[in-house]
């Protein structure tokens, strides 16, 4: 993390509130705390987040409904969505409230924290452009082509999106359950570990045949591509 | 006494109520007016008879004289052909020529009139037939002189008055009788009524296994509770999927959060060293993690069952799905040293939930994997048969036993051959689900070696 996040998170179970806040304090984060409804939307209305983690079931004003109002009132900032309902058309509506990502309980802290990372980083100016570059790895958007250094890599479609996917959020933890969703539209996990072996196609593509390894298994949490 | 108040109340017993008067009104209005016209019809001969009478009579007078006159009313007053009439001569200023008596009417213009009068005017009789009806014609003759040609109506009235009688007795039949029929017909209505109403009582009541009567009739209370019917093995269904998904949690959760529990608990019993406390916590988060999947799988399964928000499904192009699969797999597949081969036909196409039919292929190719040892193979496979879609996950492992095969697609049932291997018990249950949910048939059939699992979609 270059500079510090300035979180809001609104959660009313104290237990799930300092967990996370104390979970996050560690990864470098700063944490504001509402346990309403209400006083969530004044914070959220009143002060300067990067990010933000709403409950969908809050006293004063439910989750969802703070999320239509914050939108109304053109505060566009990145909210992820925690929720003990979790079937597809539950994640729809939560999309669909103006929540840009949905994470459902229990959940691991690491996937919390791998998937705020990508909300975050969406408010900060990205690389713009049809040009992806993470070291000399090169995707080209437009012209679906990918490059490392003079090399040029052949990819199957899937490995393509898979790559832009994990070359968007570079430098970031990207988790199996995020590849799943994102690149294949899954919302569920197959037992199989399929992302892993797709994975490991990849890097033996991109990585294999050059010195420095930009793609990195995290342990416990899942993968992230990085310049070395 | 409750029953026939109910009656009186049903929506049967009216419309016979309502269709017997609107009967009985048609009836009277046609007997009535047959009345009337027989009454008219026997007036108009009556008044016939008595012209042709009195032009006799008065062709006679005119013929010869007064005298000869008086003498054939007598005889005719005493022939029994014209018994039925009433002749009266009768001068201004004398008495009654024939009986003596004056009647006190005459005509109003002096020359012909028909009039229906008492008997009393016209003749002395006894009290008693003064008031019986007679049509009268009256002629007035010259000098004085008026004849009186009189019919008795007494046998007139009395066809006239059985013909009433009849009118109001078929009208009094019709009526009861259709109050009976209505009586019997909402009795019915009553009785089956009661009956549904019973049995809806007794399902309150928690016995879900009762259903609605059916007779072979096949009229619309039999389609009704047949409805009803089907429409309780649903329900019963339902229940019978959340009793189940309650007690295998009480079961096969209780299992997993006693180990932890004791777990815990034997590492608080006395101090230990910090790598001890991390192994501990990091053994029981795995476990939590074990657990959770139990619990999603066990909710997913719960609700393919329950078929909830099936209006918010969509054309899946199972094609494009597959093929997905078939890619996400074929890498796994080589990784294990299997060989994955799969055929899927273009444009299949279904209307259903995408994300529940990709997890029940999915659980199938993961099973597939799971127990095809390394050097084998695993199929899928897709192809279009008669308005089926049928949707192949084929391996070369060890195979189901054929008493095994209708036991696997139970909740957290795992043959011997499989407890090794990792897993909830729960994948083929999930398949089951998402496929009734979507009106599919799950066929498995051995191979020798391996098993195929066939998805059946009726496309029509």
């Amino acid at each position: 993390m270059i500079r510090t996040m300035h979180t809001l998170l609104i959660e009313d179970d104290s237990d799930t509130a300092t967990f996370i806040q104390k979970g996050l304090g560690e990864s470098g984060y700063n944490v504001d705390h509402a346990d309403n409804g209400i006083d969530g939307l004044h914070m959220a209305t009143h002060g300067q987040y990067d990010v933000m983690i709403v409950d969908r079931m809050l006293p004063g004003m439910d989750g969802l409904t703070l999320i239509e109002e914050l939108r109304k009132r053109n505060i566009h900032t990145p909210v992820l969505i925690l929720s003990a309902l979790g079937e597809v058309d539950d994640r729809v509506d939560g999309l669909r409230a103006g929540g840009d990502d949905y994470l459902v309980k229990p959940y691991a802290f690491s996937e919390l924290l791998a998937r705020l990372q990508a909300l975050a980083r969406r408010s900060q100016p990205e690389m713009q452009g049809t040009v992806l570059q993470v070291g000399d790895l090169r995707l080209d958007q437009i012209k679906r082509k990918v490059t490392r250094g003079d090399v040029e890599i052949q990819l199957q479609p899937r490995e393509f999106m898979l790559l832009e996917y994990l070359m968007r959020h570079t430098g970031q933890v990207v988790t199996r359950t995020m590849l799943l969703e994102n690149v294949w539209d899954y919302h569920f996990d197959p037992q199989t570990n399929v992302i892993d072996v797709h994975i490991s196609r990849l890097r033996r593509k991109i990585d294999k045949d050059f010195d420095k390894p930009l793609l990195h298994t995290i342990r416990g949490a899942g993968y992230s591509l990085h310049e070395p | 006494m409750a029953l026939s108040l109910k009656l009186l109340r049903t929506t049967a017993f009216r419309l016979s109520l309502i269709y017997a008067l609107t009967f009985s009104l048609l009836a009277a209005t046609a007997m009535g007016f047959v009345y009337l016209t027989t009454k008219k019809e026997l007036m108009n001969q009556t008044d016939a008879r008595l012209q042709l009478e009195a032009n006799i009579l008065i062709n006679q007078y005119r013929a010869k004289d007064i005298d000869a006159l008086f003498e054939s009313l007598q005889q005719k007053q005493h022939d029994s052909r014209t018994s039925f009439f009433i002749y009266v001569l009768v001068h201004r200023d004398q008495k009654d020529i024939t009986t003596g008596f004056v009647p006190e009417y005459t005509t109003p213009d002096g020359k012909q009139a028909f009039a229906t009068l008492p008997m009393g005017l016209l003749l002395k009789t006894d009290e008693d037939h003064d008031d019986d009806p007679v049509r009268v014609l009256l002629t007035q003759l010259p000098n004085g002189y008026q004849l009186l040609v009189a019919r008795d109506l007494n046998d007139q009235q009395t066809v006239l008055r059985k013909i009433f009688n009849t009118v109001i007795l078929t009208i009094l039949v019709t009526l009861t009788l259709a109050l009976i029929v209505g009586m019997v017909f909402g009795q019915q209505v009553v009785r089956r009524i009661e009956k549904v109403r019973k049995t809806a009582g007794e399902i309150i009541d928690g016995d879900l296994s009762r259903r609605m009567p059916v007779n072979r009739r096949n009229n619309e209370f039999d389609q009704l509770s047949r409805t009803i019917n089907s429409m309780l093995q649903r329900l019963e269904q339902l229940m019978h999927g959340m009793r189940n998904v309650t007690d295998n949690l009480a079961h096969d959760l209780r299992k997993p959060l006693n180990r932890i529990r004791n777990r815990l608990e034997v590492i608080l019993l006395e101090p230990r060293d910090d790598d001890t406390y991390r192994e501990t916590i990091a053994r029981t988060v795995e476990d939590t993690e074990e657990l959770i999947a139990t619990f999603n799988a066990l909710l997913s399964i719960a609700r393919a069952e329950s078929g909830e928000r099936r209006q918010d499904w969509d054309e899946v192009d199972l094609t494009e799905l597959l093929e997905q699969l078939a890619e996400l797999y074929e890498a796994a597949a080589e990784e294990e040293n299997l060989s994955f081969t799969a055929d899927i036909a273009r444009d299949l196409k279904l209307h259903g939930n995408r994300q529940l039919l990709a997890q029940a292929v999915t659980n199938l190719l993961d099973n597939a994997m799971k127990f095809t040892p390394s050097g084998g193979r695993v199929t899928l496979t897709a192809t279009r048969n008669n308005g089926n879609i049928i949707v192949a996950v084929e391996d070369t492992g060890p195979g189901i036993a054929e008493q095994d095969r209708e036991k696997i697609f139970e909740r957290f049932v795992r043959l011997d051959s499989a407890r090794s291997a990792p897993g909830s018990g729960l994948g083929l249950s999930l398949v089951k689900a998402v496929a009734s949910l979507h009106q599919a048939e799950v066929k498995v059939s051995g191979r020798n070696p391996g098993t195929r699992f066939e998805l059946i979609f009726d496309v029509g």
